[in-house]
């Protein structure tokens, strides 16, 4: 890692104990366009699980799978050592690769759709990954996995970065709260709709697309009464405080 | 032995003045170790300045001395150095033992080869055979793997010839899937390089003079992709009120059953010393990383070492891994 005489001049001055600290390179919790993102895995890492991967559609999401495709890859038996979580790691190997891989799937053409059109089709894109993959029919095991208790916090963190990644892909620059209500509720929908899609059987998921749609549109129904009950809120609350003002009470 | 009194007084934490007990009674408590070390000139128990040294538990020894005294702390518990085991972790020895083998999966599954192979495993500072036992039993009741081999190592002839006894009932012996070996960690010039799938140091490694070199010989003689495990005590505890607890424990207690049940205080005395002397788990996995190992878990943006073990009880012992990149 290189340093601007700047960047040094910092790193210098902070306390001998906090420097390892700058030193690391940059992590961001958001996206950033200066920045660019890490690898996700090491060489060899990726070496073993994208072999494993072409094992899933026949073997599922199992050690067995990981076994193979480490010997694919020029590795032994063994080495499959190199993965403490075993056959979790090919469940995460697929939600991180398709998750960096959204971006190149999908092209908005200038200012013709809407944010809630392309968060839809960004999603559907998604869904559409799992089937591409031919990991579809296995899904149900890596949920499986998923749900298990050592890999919730893996999963949910994993959910929320997709979620953050459509939202940001469709261009939602909004910075209040409802930037933590947009992540979560999406977050909901697309589990949602994942579990359905592996018990779907209509062609090309139109299922699933009407599944996703119906959600959809109670989100937007929920969120208008919502905020047409918390806009109603803070009248009535605004005419009960001037009510009282208008009767003497000091507030 | 008037002169060794003070000595043997100060180790038993018995004060100077005089008691009912007879002095020449505490002798029966004394190792043979420590008679042995007592007949050596002064000279030699203590480094001299030009000297590169070392620590032997708590006490500072010639470099050269050390590989000495563990053969003489070894030589000593190895009857009964089981028992011991039992008596000093509760039994939890033989969590962490299955658990480390379990995790490690050894033994190749029919299904994931056409002819399979076997591995070879080399089980470093395994004389009692215990880790080499489960390996096998493992391989062959899990993966349903008749090829897979062990060679047990050990710098002790006294532990190797524990292991060959417990080993000569079993069908492993029998079928040649054990072997033994009497070698030096830091030296393995009877192993090939490249030729092993699995190197495990199973509560070994703490004992060795020189930890970075032994590190460095497994890199070597293991097959690119191939695994070096390590089970070994923490000096510290995660939790600082159990850390307490568990030092009270381990510097009140363990030396004491070492004296009652092996009659050998010395040695056991050295067992926990050893352990506040180890580095803790992301130093050793430091040591793992700067000999060339890839560790398990490890992000490739971090440059601090992040990964690479797993707290075995709270991190009173941990799993260290890393895998040689092909």
């Amino acid at each position: 890692m290189s340093l601007t005489p700047m960047a040094l001049r910092s790193v210098l001055r902070t306390p001998t104990g906090l420097r390892p600290l700058l030193l690391q390179a940059p992590r961001a919790l958001y996206h950033s366009y200066e920045h660019a993102q890490p690898p996700p895995y090491r060489e060899a890492e990726s070496a073993i699980l994208s072999s494993a991967f072409t094992y899933v559609p026949t073997h599922g999401f199992t050690q067995e799978a990981l076994t193979l495709g480490a010997k694919d890859a020029g590795y032994l038996d063994i080495s499959t050592n190199l993965f403490p979580k075993g056959a979790f790691e090919l469940v995460k190997y697929h939600l991180t690769t398709q998750r960096l891989g959204l971006k190149d799937r999908i092209q908005f053409p200038d200012g013709q759709m809407g944010v809630g059109r392309k968060v839809r089709s960004l999603v559907l894109e998604r869904l559409r990954a799992n089937a591409d993959t031919g990991v579809i029919n296995r899904w149900q095991e890596a949920l499986a996995l998923m749900s298990l208790a050592e890999n919730i916090p893996a999963s949910l963190r994993e959910l929320s970065a997709l979620s953050d990644e459509i939202w940001f892909l469709s261009g939602d620059i909004s910075v209040d709260t409802s930037w933590y209500t947009k992540r979560a509720s999406l977050s909901a929908i697309y589990a949602a709709t994942e579990v359905y899609q592996t018990t779907d059987k209509s062609t090309d998921f139109k299922d699933t697309e009407q599944f996703l749609d119906r959600r959809l549109e109670e989100l937007r129904v929920m969120g208008g009464a919502v905020g047409n009950t918390l806009e109603w809120v803070g009248f009535q609350g605004g005419a009960l405080v001037n009510l009282l003002r208008s009767k003497g009470v000091r507030i | 032995m008037t002169s060794l009194a003070p000595r043997a007084a100060k180790r038993l934490r018995l004060s100077n003045t005089p008691r009912s007990v007879c002095t020449d009674c505490r002798r029966t408590f004394a190792s043979s170790v420590r008679a042995q070390q007592q007949q050596q000139p002064a000279s030699s128990q203590h480094a001299r300045q030009d000297e590169k040294t070392t620590h032997f538990g708590f006490d500072t020894v010639a470099e050269n001395l050390k590989a000495s005294r563990v053969a003489a702390v070894f030589s000593s518990v190895a009857s009964n150095y089981d028992t011991m085991n039992d008596l000093m972790s509760l039994g939890i020895h033989r969590l962490w033992k299955d658990h480390f083998v379990r995790s490690l999966n050894p033994g190749i599954r029919p299904t994931t080869s056409a002819q399979p192979q076997g591995q070879r495993i080399l089980d470093i500072a395994g004389g009692t055979g215990d880790i080499a036992f489960r390996m096998l039993d493992h391989a062959t009741n899990i993966n349903r793997d008749t090829q897979t081999s062990v060679i047990v190592s050990d710098i002790n002839p006294e532990m190797l010839g524990e292991g060959r006894k417990r080993f000569s009932t079993s069908p492993y012996q029998a079928a040649g899937r054990v072997s033994f070996m009497e070698a030096n960690a830091e030296q393995l010039d009877q192993v090939e390089s490249n030729s092993i799938d699995l190197y495990t140091v199973a509560f070994g490694i703490r004992n060795f003079t020189h930890k970075q070199k032994a590190l460095e010989e497994a890199f070597r003689v293991l097959k690119p992709g191939g695994v070096f495990a390590c089970l070994e005590f923490a000096p510290n505890l995660n939790n600082p009120v159990m850390n307490a607890v568990y030092k009270r424990w381990s510097f009140g207690a363990i030396p004491l059953i070492g004296q009652i049940v092996a009659a050998d205080r010395d040695s056991y005395q050295y067992l926990v010393e050893s352990i506040e002397k180890f580095p803790s788990q992301q130093e050793f996995a430091g040591m793992i990383r700067d000999a060339g190992f890839l560790l398990p878990g490890q992000r490739p943006e971090d440059e601090v070492v992040k990964a690479g073990w797993e707290d075995l009880t709270m991190g009173i012992a941990a799993i260290h891994k890393g895998v040689k990149p092909a």
